[in-house]
């Protein structure tokens, strides 16, 4: 039955162009309407078995024949989504009902260049269900965390409209770029940040600017065979965005409004000024015994201060975010529009922080004739952002709690009054302007036309224009500003990045057993990026903040640049089927890329795949009752990441400043060594996948094992700085990624009671094969890249317990200070040497990639209510807890973590935590690798819909409401603000230094359909 | 088939847009290196290799990095940089990362120079006598950058080609032997000899024939060639080409900067961009309100150097700063004493913004130089020697040694000489380099006399970064160090 679609795909095309007129033996009227609703079906085929004339329903789900058959004769009726249906018209008219077929195969999937249904894909190819896209109305991202297998969702900032990282399975490149390739409406973008670098903060999303309440639907490639198609961008997956359309006759008006309420989820336990004040007192009488214990503060004073400044209290907020959506949609046969606007405003739960989008979007499509189809996806959206300068967070942290917010004669505290130096993070919430606006026009224009009855061509003309505006103000009146007398800067930037698509593609089927399709193309891409940042210093006032660059006594020097790159392919790609049982797919892509070396411009990226379904066989009619769909897939194939920049490998020059008297000159020195051979990162993947259906394929559970091996990776490599440069880009290394996935989907239809599931795990194996140049290892800060191991692995010491009066001369060298005191932390001497030094006793102490990640989507549906619950949940990834090294320094300067109330005194020398001191040296040790493991409750939502009797006496059609909690429970050990954090990069993952925590929101919702 | 063929040359058609790259924005070294300008701009980024913003050679890293390990310096109560406290108490081993900025940053700046040599001399179309004149300026750089990096490393790999490709024996370099990069460094220096003199206009801030001569004067020196070291910081001031400012804070002044007693000076200009005097900020007091300095650089220990000074000493109060005007109320606080040498009083909210320009070698230096080399050459103060010494202290206004001190012994005379450079000198990034050159016992007795009992006789290098031996297996440890 279900080898019919591709016959039915062909007849569909085909009936159009079949008009001729033999002899009339009979007329038949007739109406398709739905088994459930008995709604008109519009759109379906009606075909007289054995013939080639088929028409399709009207507006009502009539249709009309006139025929050189003679009655009786079986027609053949079908549409997207329905069962198809034979029936016998024995006379004029007749009444056709079609049931709906389930979902979860008869859908059709998005892939690169086309779509096919998700039963004769034969790719590892995941999708988020509607109904999740539906639910998660915050960011595109959002919709993606925990609903495809192997895809790991991480926020590098709870910023609002912040930072995202995501992995599709694993991260395979060491220096280059690991995010996934976005295709939005046929456009490909990489998800790169474009800011001038005016503002501070965390990097902002360009992919905030989309508004999720108009995608239809999500599709992520995973495996060589689906992502070979995007070549050189495909080795890190592809996720492919399309945006809703309207449908002919279906007129809808609707707005959705959703307000919400988000609050931390917890702040870190710190001293209060009491603790504080004690332990300052500690530190300066361990420096200097002889000024006595009470350099600081007197015990009466300490009881007269109180708990002091909550630093966190004073910047954490409960922050309101709201989002409405307007849309209208609808159209004729001819021409069928969507029309949507949004306005999304979110405050952070940091005050003074906040993000806002308004968005407009137009979709047409249009048939012009029965053989030529245009369409327009056009969008346009201006986001602003607030952003919480970088160090915030930290500083919150940090701030002594005997620190006050305002200086008795009213001017802000400029910094912390100790010898540590930060600024006051109050005051630079509340006065200092750090400011992004981005203007986007996203937008795709195609034609079709069918050359034949076979072959059709398409041509494809896209762009995404962004303009970004950065505003950045320094009062005098904070620290930030105070001593170069106020510093406004302002950073313009534009990317102007254009795409023309050109391809054929030919469908046919022979004998109803042979069906193949072919897709052949031309691309072609490219971007300029431009950027201009200017500013002015030292203000006689802060009144017109950055809007007076000229009102400033001293100019900052200005800085302007460009950069461009262009992509030319040659793609192709055949599938083939024989009666639904063998598949086999092959495609190929050639990309030449601006970006490597002369040498190397053009790189090619073939893959292949073959799938059997083994329930369409005979021989399986015995099972096919048990077993609805057994299906094995394998693919092989090859992808490329070209994410470095542009002219990296080229020797360019950096102009540099010098002064001869008061005379600035500008010189010029070579940036890098010339690398002509520079090449993309090149993955080779194989994957084997299984997918089996159950009772009547609303249980489909579907497994993929695969191997990724990255070779050639760009790998920025260290050479000696005799050679006048710190490293070289070539291609080195390589690393290895293999895993399992597994998912399970039930749909257990409507009715009365429904209930749709899924349940996705991904166990991910990463593993460096090779760094290049015969080396074992090298370190990056905290991490260690070693060869057979995993990359983001944590370096650092082992600690051993604390030194003891007693022991001073027998452990004391395995402190690591010069001169060891009693209450020093201990570490292993690791290398054996005697002696405990940062640099050499340092060891792999965890790694921050989890053993697996999963998700669990569950949909229930009683009558007019409607709950959906998302677990979501990573397992066996470590963190490192810099925020709480940071606060276990207890040097007396800055505030500290309450487990200072433990620390080692001569009168309590039994603890694990050490003495305060004045002047510690931090060692980064397993002390502050955490468990990161959580299972959150990522999203609840209760909905209700008004009954259909009430609503319909107003000129509503439906009114919905819902309540949504996000991230309202976490499990986890992890001690921070929030376990899902990550700073982003592939190389050092999962440290927490001041990121901006994660916040949990609740939220009403109601949606309304006119 | 037609309409087929239609498409397809539709858009082959369009195809444009090269894959070759040519930014816009920036310069391809292919391009440059074609005019005097290119040229000039070349050894501009020599230049800029000594000092740029925060943290560059010329510009506090010097004093971060090795005069910490001095017995006049030791980390202030806001140098919070670990690296910086255990160079400090010298604790610091190979993985110090100020030791890898110095090393990094001189040979950034000697592959410049590497570069400025070659490009300029194998261009015919360049004006020759410009082309000269550049190239020994670049090589006037080169030898100065090799000449600390040998007073700090030993012998230290010589490169003198520019490194364009990364074959084994471009980038796994070994050590050269010191004799060796003192000869490359004599050379270089002879060669820039011919420069113009410094009379000849235009040259402010670069290098000249008589800053050619007055390094190698100091190279001979360091080398113990008296003889040398005697005869060419007679030919500077014989030349008559420099002379001391009569009075002791024009040195310092910015009216007077690049002036008569300036050799070479790294040169800075506040209000501009971060082309500020850093060291001028991190030596600033901290609880003086209006005045945001960050007194991390140095932090004046009780009883010594500050003390040293006799009263009189005219040198003192510009070295030093005891009281400061608060900008916030106009009050005059007093402090403990500061390193005030680059204090800008114009911008006293914003010390990091001195326009003080910072002494590589200055004319004082010189009669020292020759003051220190005839005592040696002749077994004892000759009146040469105690008159050139004697011009220093004149202009401070202290005693004559000649008369406070006649007839000192070579010994007690050098003692002199060593003790008049340390207070004459400060904050000038010479004090590591004389204890230093005075050998391990001296630099070990010194610093432990001054409370720094962790002094080891190896500290008298500093060791080759980790990073540099871990990627060249060439390379070898400096002695001690191992």
């Amino acid at each position: 039955m279900k080898k019919n679609y591709f016959l039915l795909f062909l007849l569909f095309i085909s009936s159009g162009l079949l008009a001729q007129e033999p002899l009339i033996n009979s007329r038949l009227q007739g109406k398709v309407v739905d088994s459930r609703t008995q709604e008109p079906v519009i759109g379906a085929t009606v075909q007289i078995s054995g013939v080639t004339h088929a028409v399709q329903t009207d507006l009502d789900g009539n249709f009309f024949f006139q025929t050189g058959q003679k009655f009786p004769y079986h027609l053949i009726v079908s549409f997207v989504g329905y069962k198809k249906k034979q029936v016998t018209a024995e006379a004029s008219p007749i009444l056709i009902s079609l049931e709906e077929e389930n979902q979860l195969l008869s859908e059709l999937v998005v892939i690169g260049y086309g779509a096919v249904q998700k039963k004769d894909l034969t790719g590892a190819v995941g999708s988020v269900s509607d109904a999740y896209i539906k639910s998660t109305n915050t960011s595109l991202e959002r919709a993606l965390q925990g609903s495809v297998a192997g895809v790991n969702v991480t926020q590098t900032s709870g910023q609002p409209g912040g930072g995202v990282s995501i992995r599709v399975r694993g991260g395979s490149s060491i220096q280059g770029g690991n995010e996934p390739l976005y295709v939005i409406d046929g456009f490909p973008v990489y998800n790169s940040s474009t800011s001038s670098g005016v503002v501070s903060g965390a990097a902002t999303n360009p992919l905030a600017s989309l508004n999720p309440s108009d995608i239809e639907s999500i599709t992520v490639l995973k495996d060589a065979s689906s992502t070979a198609i995007y070549g050189s961008r495909g080795a890190n997956g592809v996720v492919i965005i399309t945006t809703k359309k309207g449908k002919a006759n279906e007129t809808k008006v609707s707005y959705d409004f959703s307000y919400g309420l988000q609050s931390v989820r917890k702040k870190l336990d710190l001293l209060d000024a009491q603790g504080f004040a004690r332990l300052r007192n500690d530190a300066l009488y361990d420096t200097n015994p002889s000024r006595g214990r009470y350099q600081y503060l007197s015990e009466d004073q300490i009881t007269a201060l109180g708990k002091g400044t909550d630093w966190q209290e004073e910047a954490f907020t409960t922050a309101p975010v709201q989002n409405h959506q307007l849309s209208f949609s609808g159209g004729t046969r001819q021409l069928r529009y969507l029309v949507s606007g949004n306005y999304f405003n979110q405050d952070g739960i940091i005050r003074n922080t906040g993000f806002d989008r308004y968005a407009l979007r137009v979709n047409l499509h249009s048939d012009i004739s029965s053989k030529f189809r245009v369409g327009l996806n056009l969008s346009g959206a201006r986001t602003d952002s607030d952003i919480a300068p970088s160090g915030i967070v930290s500083a919150l942290i940090s701030m002594p709690p005997t620190a006050t917010i305002y200086e008795p004669d009213g001017s802000y505290t400029l910094r912390n009054p100790f010898e540590n130096i930060f600024s006051n993070p109050i005051a630079a919430l509340n006065e200092r302007k750090n400011q992004s606006v981005s203007y986007r026009v996203l937008g795709t224009v195609n034609g079709e036309y069918d050359l034949s009855e076979h072959l059709t061509a398409k041509v494809l003309f896209g762009t995404d224009l962004t303009e970004g505006r950065d505003n950045s103000y320094l009062p005098a009146s904070i620290y930030e500003g105070y001593s170069v007398g106020g510093e406004a800067r302002r950073g313009f930037s534009s990317v102007f990045n254009w795409l023309n698509e050109n391809t054929l593609t030919y469908t046919r089927s022979f004998s109803n057993r042979h069906f193949l399709s072919a897709l052949a193309g031309y691309t072609q891409q490219s971007s300029q990026r431009q950027f201009v940042t200017t500013g002015a210093q030292q203000f006689i006032n802060d009144v017109t903040s950055d809007n007076s660059l000229q009102s400033g006594n001293v100019p900052l020097t200005p800085t302007s640049g460009d950069s461009e790159w262009t992509l030319h392919s040659y793609l192709g790609r055949a599938n083939y089927n024989f009666a639904s049982r063998y598949f086999v797919t092959a495609s190929f892509r050639a990309d030449g890329s601006s970006r490597f070396g002369k040498n190397n411009k053009w790189g090619y990226f073939p893959s292949a795949a073959l799938a059997w379904q083994i329930s369409n066989e005979d021989f399986f009619e015995t099972w096919s009752r048990q077993i609805n769909t057994l299906k094995l897939r394998a693919s092989y194939g090859s992808t490329g990441n070209q994410e470095i920049g542009e002219y990296q490998s080229l020797s360019t020059l950096t102009s540099v400043k010098y002064l001869f008297g008061d005379q600035i000159v500008t010189g010029f020195t070579p940036a890098r060594i010339a690398n002509n051979n520079l090449s993309w990162e090149q993955t080779n993947q194989f994957d084997l996948g299984l997918d089996l259906g159950f009772l009547a394929n609303r249980l489909l559970f579907t497994v993929d094992l695969y191997r990724k091996v990255t070779r050639n990776l760009l790998l920025d490599v260290q050479i000696p700085y005799t050679t006048g440069h710190t490293s070289s880009l070539q291609n080195y290394g390589s690393v290895q990624n293999q895993g399992v996935e597994l998912g399970l989907n039930t749909d257990f239809g409507k009715g009365l009671f429904g209930w749709t599931g899924n349940f996705n795990i991904a166990f991910n194996r990463n593993k460096v094969l090779e760094i290049g140049n015969d080396a074992r290892f090298y370190t990056f800060g905290n991490y260690i890249v070693e060869v057979g191991k995993p990359l983001g692995s944590f370096y650092g010491a082992v600690t051993d317990g604390i030194l003891q009066e007693n022991e001073i001369d027998e452990k004391g060298k395995y402190t690591g200070n010069a001169i060891p005191k009693a209450g020093d932390r201990l570490y292993k001497d690791l290398n054996k040497d005697g002696a405990f030094t940062t640099a050499a006793d340092r060891t792999n102490i965890g790694n921050a990639l989890p053993d697996f990640t999963f998700g669990f989507n569950n949909s229930f549906q009683y009558g007019n209510f409607d709950l959906s619950v998302l677990l979501q949940g990573s397992y066996g990834n470590k963190i490192l807890n810099s925020n709480a090294q940071t606060l276990e320094l207890f040097n007396g300067q800055q505030n500290a973590s309450v487990t200072a109330k433990q620390r080692w005194t001569p009168e309590s020398p039994g603890t694990t935590i050490p003495r305060a001191k004045l002047d510690p040296a931090p060692v980064f040790s397993d002390r502050y690798v955490e468990d990161g493991s959580y299972l959150r409750f990522r999203n609840i939502a209760l909905g209700y819909t008004l009954p259909k009797s009430w609503v319909s006496k107003t000129t509503l059609s439906s009114v919905r409401f819902r309540l949504v909690g996000q991230n309202l429970l976490t499990f986890t050990r992890y001690s921070g603000f929030d376990p899902e954090v990550t700073n982003g990069t592939t190389i050092s993952p999962g440290t927490d230094a001041g990121i901006y925590p994660t916040a949990k929101t609740v939220s009403a919702e109601i949606s309304i359909l006119f | 088939m037609k309409k087929l063929l239609i498409f397809s040359i539709g858009f082959a058609a369009f195809a444009c847009n090269s894959l070759d790259e040519s930014p816009k924005a920036v310069i391809v070294s292919d391009t440059f290196y074609k005019t005097e300008k290119d040229a000039d701009a070349a050894v501009i980024a020599v230049y800029n290799a000594l000092h740029s913003s925060q943290h560059t050679l010329y510009n506090r890293l010097m004093q971060i990095s090795t005069e910490m390990a001095t017995d006049d310096y030791e980390a202030g109560p806001r140098a919070r940089n670990a690296h910086v406290r255990a160079l400090s108490n010298l604790t610091h081993d190979a993985s110090n990362d100020r030791m890898l900025e110095l090393w990094r940053q001189s040979y950034d700046g000697i592959n410049r120079a590497n570069i400025a040599i070659e490009k300029i001399g194998a261009n015919p179309g360049l004006d020759p006598a410009q082309a000269g004149t550049l190239v020994r300026e670049a090589k006037f750089l080169r030898a100065l950058l090799y000449f600390n990096l040998v007073r700090w490393f030993g012998g230290v790999p010589l490169v003198t080609q520019e490194t364009t490709s990364l074959t084994p024996e471009n980038i796994y370099v070994s050590n050269a032997t010191e004799s060796e990069v003192y000869a490359r460094i004599e050379q270089d220096l002879k060669d820039a000899e011919s420069l113009p003199a410094p009379s000849v206009g235009g040259r402010i801030g670069r290098a000249t024939s008589g800053t050619a001569k007055s390094l190698l004067s100091k190279v001979y020196l360091t080398q113990k060639k008296w003889k040398e070291a005697a005869d060419k910081s007679k030919e500077v001031i014989d030349s008559r080409w420099y002379d001391l400012f009569e009075n002791f804070a024009d040195v310092y002044a910015t009216s007077q900067k690049n002036g008569k007693e300036h050799i070479l000076s790294a040169q800075f200009k506040g209000l501009s961009n971060w082309n500020g005097n850093m060291l001028a900020g991190s030596s600033a007091p901290t609880d003086i309100p209006g005045i945001s300095g960050d007194y991390a650089d140095a932090l004046h220990r009780e009883g010594l150097l500050f003390e040293s000074f006799e009263e009189k000493d005219k040198r003192k109060y510009v070295t030093f700063g005891i009281q400061y005007t608060s900008p916030t109320d106009g009050k005059v606080y007093t402090t403990h004493p500061h390193f005030r040498k680059y204090f800008d009083e114009t911008v006293p909210a914003s010390p990091y913004e001195s326009s003080k320009n910072t002494p590589i070698i200055r004319f004082a230096e010189i009669l020292l130089i020759y003051s220190e080399a005839l005592n040696e050459l002749n077994g004892g103060p000759t009146s040469e020697a105690y008159a050139a010494i004697d011009r220093v202290r004149a202009r401070a206004g202290i005693a004559a040694l000649k008369e406070s001190q006649p007839g000192l012994n070579q010994t007690a005379f050098r003692e002199a000489v060593f003790e008049e450079r340390r207070k004459e000198l400060v904050f000038e990034y010479q004090r590591w380099f004389d204890l230093a050159r005075r050998g391990s016992d001296y630099y070990v007795t010194k610093l432990k006399a001054a409370g720094k009992v962790n002094a080891q006789p190896k500290h008298i290098h500093f060791p080759i970064p980790q990073r540099e031996l871990d990627l060249n297996p060439n390379l070898k440890q400096v002695s001690g160090w191992q």
